[in-house]
């Protein structure tokens, strides 16, 4: 890695993420009803987030693995590493999220909708890797799971967005709401998108390191079978 | 295309009749389930969601178990490759679609019957509960049909075919439940437009798959 980019990276895992997180855990006001326990938000909201942003970078590698003729083996990696990142983010969004209904509904686990769609998400990356394992021997793998995830992609719409909101929920409202607007005081909102920021960046930061070990594997393994 | 479409479809229906093992297997499946079930509840008489449930779970095992085979087939018998020389990816695709979905249809019909005769339901709204039966059997078929055509090409049988179909087809099963439940008990007609959901979701899923079944069918 070129100096300039791990100096960066040290700021940022170093000063940067741990500022957000005191600005989570010490500036931010609790919320009205749920007082301390509020907090979780500033972490659940973020990986939850980034769940679903890996599920759409592996959607769109997988596109491009179908109508571009260019990078496949680069492609499939990077698919393959956005839907590995992004199943850890969902087992990280199920159990803050189940955190938190323990403290607000009672329970940890009350099948709400956004519950429901949050565990159909996390199916589906099961169901891609068991697909992805089960065609070792296919030279159509990377093609084969990408059309998998293509599909899964368009059933994604419907649970993420449109189900939560026909069904009743007992989920507070998404950032992305029907009124298009974010209902947290001023210092909370700050800390949210700050947090949902370095998450972000870290995400991105982990996401490339991946892809650079898969490419040195590639390389590595070309290099063996020229031998 | 159409003539070579329905010599495909020929093809098939005459090689699964000949042979009708896996059509037999299929259909007393579904019986034996929906017999199972009937036979354990033992007149107890359940709420419309429960039946709602129990019914599009023999329907979802019953796709399970027959819908895959259409594909599996070709690739036991190694006629793939011929397949692929004489025909091409969307004609299979289109024919293989059709075959599943008129298989599935009557399979479901075989289930609705015995259900409702051995469980003793009447549905109140009869055309909801018909559309919905048809409409969810629809949406089966079509995501079943791409699914099943990986499966094949994975060689791994039922078990990868039920993991891979249950996410996908959780929005038609929550949705054909909820309609079917509120078919029973004759809750609210507005559900009609639910409907309208299960045959756009069966349509773009067809769309996607027809123009994405090249890439699972032709070795590249």
């Amino acid at each position: 890695m070129k100096t300039y980019n791990r100096i960066l990276f040290l700021l940022f895992v170093f000063i940067i993420m741990p500022a957000v997180f005191m600005m989570a855990l010490l500036w931010a006001p609790p919320a009205e009803f749920l007082g301390e326990a509020s907090r979780i938000l500033y972490f659940h909201v973020p990986v939850a987030c980034l769940s679903v942003i890996s599920f759409i970078a592996a959607g769109y590698h997988s596109i491009m693995i179908l109508i571009s003729e260019n990078n496949i083996e680069e492609r499939e990696y990077k698919s393959y590493n956005a839907a590995y990142t992004g199943i850890i983010f969902t087992i990280l969004t199920v159990v803050t999220g189940s955190i938190w209904a323990k403290i607000s509904w009672g329970s940890y686990w009350n099948w709400d909708p956004r519950e429901t769609s949050i565990v159909i998400l996390m199916l589906i990356y099961i169901s891609y890797f068991s697909l992805y394992s089960a065609l070792k021997d296919n030279v159509n793998r990377t093609r084969i799971s990408s059309v998998y995830l293509l599909i899964a992609m368009i059933t994604m719409p419907f649970f993420v967005f449109i189900i939560p909101r026909i069904y009743p929920s007992l989920h507070p409202d998404t950032i992305i709401n029907a009124e298009k607007k974010v209902h947290l005081d001023a210092a909370m909102r700050l800390t949210l998108f700050a947090s949902v920021v370095v998450f972000t960046i870290f995400y991105g930061y982990v996401f490339n390191l991946m892809n650079r070990i898969s490419s040195l594997e590639l390389k590595l393994q070309e290099k063996q079978n020229d031998n | 295309m159409n003539s070579r479409i329905l010599k495909n479809i020929k093809k098939d229906f005459l090689i699964e009749f000949r042979n009708r093992s896996a059509v037999n297997i299929s259909f007393a499946f579904a019986g034996i389930t929906t017999l199972s079930v009937s036979l354990v509840a033992g007149g107890t008489p359940f709420p419309p969601v429960v039946h709602a449930i129990i019914f599009w779970i023999i329907l979802f095992f019953s796709a399970m178990s027959g819908l895959a085979h259409i594909f599996i087939r070709e690739e036991e018998e190694k006629n793939s490759l011929f397949l692929s020389l004489y025909y091409t990816p969307e004609e299979i695709y289109i024919s293989k679609l059709i075959f599943n979905v008129v298989l599935f249809l009557s399979i479901s019909v075989i289930v609705t019957f015995l259900y409702l005769f051995f469980l003793q339901v009447l549905p109140s709204y009869k055309f909801l509960f018909f559309l919905t039966v048809v409409s969810g059997s629809i949406a089966i078929a079509s995501v079943t049909t791409i699914l099943g055509a990986m499966v094949s090409k994975a060689g791994s049988g039922s078990s990868l075919f039920t993991v891979i179909s249950f996410p996908v087809l959780l929005p038609v099963l929550w949705t054909a439940i909820s309609l079917t439940s509120v078919s029973i008990d004759g809750s609210g007609v507005q559900e009609y437009r639910n409907i309208i959901f299960l045959l756009a979701f069966s349509g773009v899923i067809v769309s996607v798959s027809y123009l994405s079944f090249k890439f699972i069918w032709t070795e590249f």
